[in-house]
């Protein structure tokens, strides 16, 4: 065991910035030699998949191979294969669950958020610090220091695992209306460093409690030297606000299921690791890879979980993909989420995300929390509708709030919206603690 | 997830929860040791739950509840069984009802009356989500009586101090680690004393929850 140096600059120096050609030969190797072989022998899906599309992994012998054959998975394949074969792990375990020999490695069964249906199990395999001890580190948070680990449970000990990771102490908190004056308190007497995570809905219920307790903020906060906000992406306006109490954010992303995507302090795109995955970045409509800077679908293949691994999973999340190394000094791709596939309307031939209209619904005092729903009864619709959600503390009349919300999207989108306004609760009621669904189908 | 890393450098305190007496909330940082210590304590509940090798225990809580939990996750490992987690709120009540019908764990532990009311909010009665559950050791009084009342075959789970006391189904009283805690009541609160080596000593704490010990190891609340 060796003491952590606080003046390094990276924490694993050597992968962060390893060149271009050696990450895509590590990965090559990894990917076509174990991992995929690995995963055909033994996951009943990915097997299921691959021989429906007549390809076994002894006929990929190159990467460009792998692009033309392997097959897709998707969300809903895992749901109908754990449906038609009552299996929780939809087909993709890759160890037996009886095996004793394994226990230790496969100890626990998380689950997704749920936050567009059934959570999903997913096993947990092992102990101890994850790679995201990369992330922390660049939070600036060091040996020694507090980090407020704010979260729920269902994610498991995988993140106070890793502030340890990095020689810290992670501080409990529940990201939870009720525990924000115990944020507070603990922000104050520990002087965390690190925070993980920060949300939308959490910074409407810090403001709310810090008004009603008179909570100066900018002191509360002054100790932490970065945040990661996470759950989805954040509004301009609410930048802003929370960039005023003295945070700097760092926003991160979900990495199709097979990790995470997090900023550097360059701010400048999320970074994955191209050590622990393989991510395409395609038309979201058919295979062809997108262009650089164009909006493409997140397509992952892990490179380090034989235990559940992911081949190929098409994620619905739409993003823009570069793999141009960063001013930061690491050479691993970066992605700027911008939606999800699911969430997209097209409206009179103009395609818009819940990105498109957020900056907008923000910039009306009663709707600054940027809390809103699109209603999406199909793809194409006739009329842009939106569920928007207002602060009634102070609020003008109605109508004038519609107007202004009405007239701040069409001149975002270029196209009228219909909307319907409801009081935040409506919709943070259907949503975990740190996200709601940016879409409904009525 | 995976795992890519190791400790290189550890902290000696493994996190800082809390313990709550009354409206109070108390910081109290735990060392790993303490971790790996009450680990053993849990293992012996949960398998008094009737947990063993192979089963799954589905723990419903709140992150803030951490010192107390990590030794029942833990203590599954020891049993060879493992376990899985939902938030312990009225909105997280969807996750503990679609984990008990997909894993179809052999014990619940957690419950609580804000979960009992999020199930209710989903319009189902506890009695069928739970029905395939061997035992269901519920996290407070409230929760306790209305699984009890549909039948299930209902445990309690009371957080003492810093430590845990778990009764069996059908059972009055709590078991606690007497070799660990002394446990003794004073006008009818608990007080808890370390007998083993702690991060946070506590001497003749006053933990807030009503109750009577029984005999070193058990005691019964209210």
């Amino acid at each position: 065991m060796s003491a952590l140096d606080p003046a390094r600059r990276y924490f694993s120096a050597e992968i962060e910035t390893r060149p271009r050609e050696e990450l895509e030969r590590r990965r090559d190797e990894t990917l076509l030699g174990d991992l995929l072989p690995w995963a055909y022998e033994r996951s009943a899906l990915i097997r299921e998949t691959w021989d429906a599309a007549g390809v076994r992994p002894d006929d990929l012998t190159s990467m460009d191979d792998f692009r033309e054959r392997v097959p897709f998975i998707d969300k809903d394949a895992i749901r109908a294969y754990r449906d038609r074969h009552d299996d929780p792990y939809g087909g993709l375990l890759c160890l037996d669950p009886n095996d004793a020999s394994l226990k230790k490695v496969f100890s626990a069964i998380f689950s997704t958020s749920g936050t567009t249906g059934d959570p999903t199990p997913a096993p947990y395999a092992g102990r101890g610090p994850s790679f995201l001890v990369r992330e922390f580190w660049e939070l600036g948070c060091r040996p020694g220091d507090h980090f407020l680990h704010c979260l729920f449970t269902f994610r498991g000990p995988n993140i106070h695992d890793t502030i340890r990771g990095i020689g810290a102490t992670p501080v409990f908190v529940d990201h939870q209306p009720e525990d924000v004056p115990q944020l507070f308190r603990f922000s104050r007497e520990l002087r965390p460093t690190g925070w993980y995570t920060l949300s939308g809905p959490l910074v409407m219920m810090i403001e709310a409690a810090a008004a009603e307790l008179g909570e100066d903020l900018e002191d509360t906060f002054r100790s932490y030297s970065g945040v990661v906000f996470a759950g989805e992406p954040i509004g301009p306006r609410a930048r802003r606000r929370v960039e005023s109490w003295g945070l700097e954010l760092f926003l991160q992303t979900a990495l199709g299921d097979v990790g995470a995507a997090t900023e550097c302090a360059e701010h400048d795109g999320c970074h994955y690791w191209e050590d622990t995955a393989f991510i395409e970045h395609l038309d979201p409509e058919g295979t062809a890879p997108a262009g650089s800077g164009e909006r493409g679908e997140l397509v992952s293949t892990t490179l380090l979980d034989k235990v559940a691994p992911l081949v190929r999973y098409r994620s619905d999340d739409i993003v823009r993909h570069t793999t141009e190394p960063c001013d930061c000094g690491r050479t691993h791709g970066r992605v700027w989420p911008l939606g999800r596939k699911g969430d997209e309307v097209v409206v009179a031939g103009v395609s818009v995300l819940p990105g498109d209209v957020w900056a907008a619904i923000e910039s009306v005092d009663e709707t600054a929390a940027g809390l809103f729903q699109v209603i999406r009864p199909r793809r194409e619709v006739d009329t842009l509708r939106l569920r928007v959600g207002y602060a009634t503390a102070g609020a003008r009349s109605l109508g004038t709030v519609r107007t202004q919300v009405t007239d701040a999207v069409h001149e975002a989108v270029g196209v009228p919206p219909d909307v319907e306004l409801v009081e935040h609760d409506v919709l943070l009621r259907q949503g975990p603690p740190h996200k709601i669904p940016r879409v409904a189908k009525a | 997830m995976v795992f890519a890393a190791r400790y290189e450098d550890p902290p000696v305190v493994w996190g800082v929860g809390r313990v709550v007496v009354g409206d109070e909330v108390r910081p109290w940082p735990v060392s790993a040791a303490d971790i790996d210590d009450e680990t053993e304590s849990m293992a012996t509940r949960l398998a008094a739950l009737g947990l063993g090798d192979g089963g799954l225990v589905l723990i419903v809580s709140l992150l803030s509840e951490a010192i107390h939990v990590a030794p029942f996750e833990r203590g599954a490992g020891r049993l060879g069984a493992r376990y899985s987690s939902a938030d312990a709120t009225n909105f997280d009540a969807f996750r503990t009802v679609s984990l008990v019908r997909q894993l179809r764990p052999a014990v619940v532990l957690g419950v609580n009356g804000r979960v009992c009311d999020g199930i209710a909010d989903l319009g189902r009665d506890l009695g069928s989500v739970f029905e395939q559950v061997d035992a269901v050791a519920a996290g407070d009084a409230d929760a306790a009586s209305r699984l009890a009342d549909d039948g299930l075959p209902t445990a309690r789970w009371q957080r003492v101090g810093p430590t845990s006391a778990v009764s069996t189904p059908g059972a009055g009283a709590l078991d606690y680690d007497a070799d660990r805690w002394l446990v003794e009541d004073e006008a009818g609160e608990l007080l808890i004393t370390n007998l083993a080596a702690r991060l946070t000593p506590c001497d003749r704490f006053r933990t807030g929850v009503a109750g009577r010990v029984v005999e070193p190891g058990r005691l019964t609340l209210g």
